[in-house]
């Protein structure tokens, strides 16, 4: 089924360019899952050499200000660009804007090769092929395989994959800080569970930068 | 007594106890070093340190009712006392993890610095442990956003404790390092130690059943790591007084 919805949503383009050239058509559902572990529908991708495109929501949206909805094109398998459609970001930055606890809800939607040629033309939205499974998925050995189904020439793009999403996670301060909040948080209550309350430090947590 | 450090990393695969060996190897040439493998649950030390066979575990210091003394557990390897520990689950569910306080206060008054190669996750009491005990940490962390997170949720729960970031060490970093030390800098306690190469002969270490500093001294990742533990800044304290505040550290008895 093509009916030439733009359902992976970058219909505009973020760079400013021709607002058609990341049109991608809705294209066949293959499947719709809730998953925890998002290394799942990566290797249902790189398993059926998927030509298509997974749209990824994470249920958790805690650590994000706003909603995050993520659309990852896959060519024979092999994730090709990445692109957050609520910021508006992609490549490096909307892979760390998805980099964040599950259980996510995924989409896999298989399409026609050729639909996909004018949205993978944009460079700014492309990531490295093992980086989706290294940031998204903490999948190293999917990483691997990844890298190794990836075609010859994008092969130099695995130098040093993922330092810039990961750059882009540690210049977001809010993000970082709501990670430590949550944590502290966790840290007090999983305490009381263990009945370590009496060794916690009263005056943590009211530090900001020790 | 000098310090005690629990090497932690909040997920498992970054290579902490390979670190933990490392850093001893290398914190060995200036002082007295216990290694002490305080995975209970899933020890793995004793594999790299040629102790497969070791009679005597920390499992057995921590089974409540044996006579074992801290001594029969301490072996003396590669320039370091180490202490390892069982893999059996059978050892692991008759321990007590909370006598590693004792085992721990023991330790300490007679070695200059403890490295506590402390479990993956702190998802239990006798994982968090290790980081309640410690003076500071140090945090083995991987280059990538799942690793990075982990590591702060790892230093909040420190931190929470009263024990502060000592240092972060980068292991299986893949090229270009710097802007990640420049950015990750500022959200921790303590400095970047070092960016310890992605290479084989940390696996082949392993196989081998040596700490990495014994097998290939002369590789990226050992210069590294003697780099990372000359940019730790092991302070001094009073060896009496540590031994007390372990004795006496708030933590009941009972789970």
């Amino acid at each position: 089924m093509t009916d030439g919805t733009d359902r992976p949503g970058p219909d505009r383009s973020p760079s400013g360019g021709d607002p058609q050239e990341l049109h991608i058509p809705r294209g066949t559902l293959l499947r719709s899952r809730v998953v925890s572990d998002v290394a799942t529908p990566l290797e249902t991708a790189l398993e059926r050499s998927l030509i298509g495109y997974a749209t990824i929501v994470p249920q958790e949206t805690l650590l994000l200000s706003g909603e995050a909805r993520g659309v990852i094109t896959f060519e024979e398998g092999v994730p090709v660009l990445v692109y957050n459609t609520v910021t508006d970001n992609g490549g490096p930055e909307a892979l760390a804007e998805l980099a964040v606890p599950g259980p996510y809800r995924v989409e896999l939607y298989a399409v026609e090769a050729a639909a996909l040629t004018a949205a993978h033309g944009a460079e700014a939205l492309r990531v490295a092929p093992g980086s989706v499974a290294t940031e998204l998925a903490d999948a190293p050995d999917l990483a691997e395989r990844t890298r190794a189904a990836a075609p010859a020439d994008r092969h130099d793009e695995g130098g040093h994959e993922g330092a810039d999403a990961l750059a882009s996670f540690l210049a977001d301060d809010d993000r970082i800080e709501a990670i430590r909040e949550q944590a502290r948080e966790e840290a007090r209550s999983r305490a009381a569970e263990w009945g370590l309350t009496d060794a916690l430090d009263t005056t943590a947590g009211t530090v900001e930068d020790r | 007594m000098v310090e005690a450090f629990a090497v932690a990393s909040g997920k498992g695969g970054t290579g902490k106890t390979t670190s933990t060996l490392a850093l001893g190897m290398a914190l060995s040439a200036d002082y007295d070093v216990t290694v002490v493998d305080a995975d209970t649950g899933m020890a793995n030390l004793l594999f790299h340190a040629g102790l497969d066979d070791a009679p005597v575990t920390l499992h057995d210091l921590l089974i409540e009712g044996t006579a074992t003394d801290v001594s029969e557990a301490t072996y003396d390897r590669f320039g370091m006392s180490v202490v390892p520990c069982g893999t059996s689950l059978a050892g692991f569910e008759a321990a007590d993890p909370v006598r590693l306080r004792d085992v721990v206060a023991e330790l300490a008054a007679d070695t200059d610095v403890i490295l506590l190669d402390s479990p993956a996750a702190l998802g239990s009491k006798s994982a968090v442990l290790p980081i309640v005990l410690a003076d500071r940490t140090v945090i083995v962390v991987e280059p990538t956003i799942p690793a990075l997170s982990d590591a702060l949720k790892v230093q909040e729960y420190a931190r929470s404790y009263g024990t502060e970031t000592a240092g972060v060490l980068f292991n299986k970093v893949r090229g270009e390092f710097d802007t990640i030390a420049e950015r990750t800098d500022r959200h921790f306690g303590g400095p970047i130690l070092a960016g310890v190469p992605d290479s084989d002969a940390a696996r082949e270490a392993r196989r081998a059943g040596k700490p990495l500093l014994a097998h290939a001294p002369e590789s990226e990742a050992a210069v590294a790591y003697r780099r990372a533990a000359d940019r730790l800044d092991v302070r001094d304290g009073d060896g009496d007084r540590v031994a007390d505040r372990f004795s006496s550290a708030v933590v009941p008895d009972t789970p």
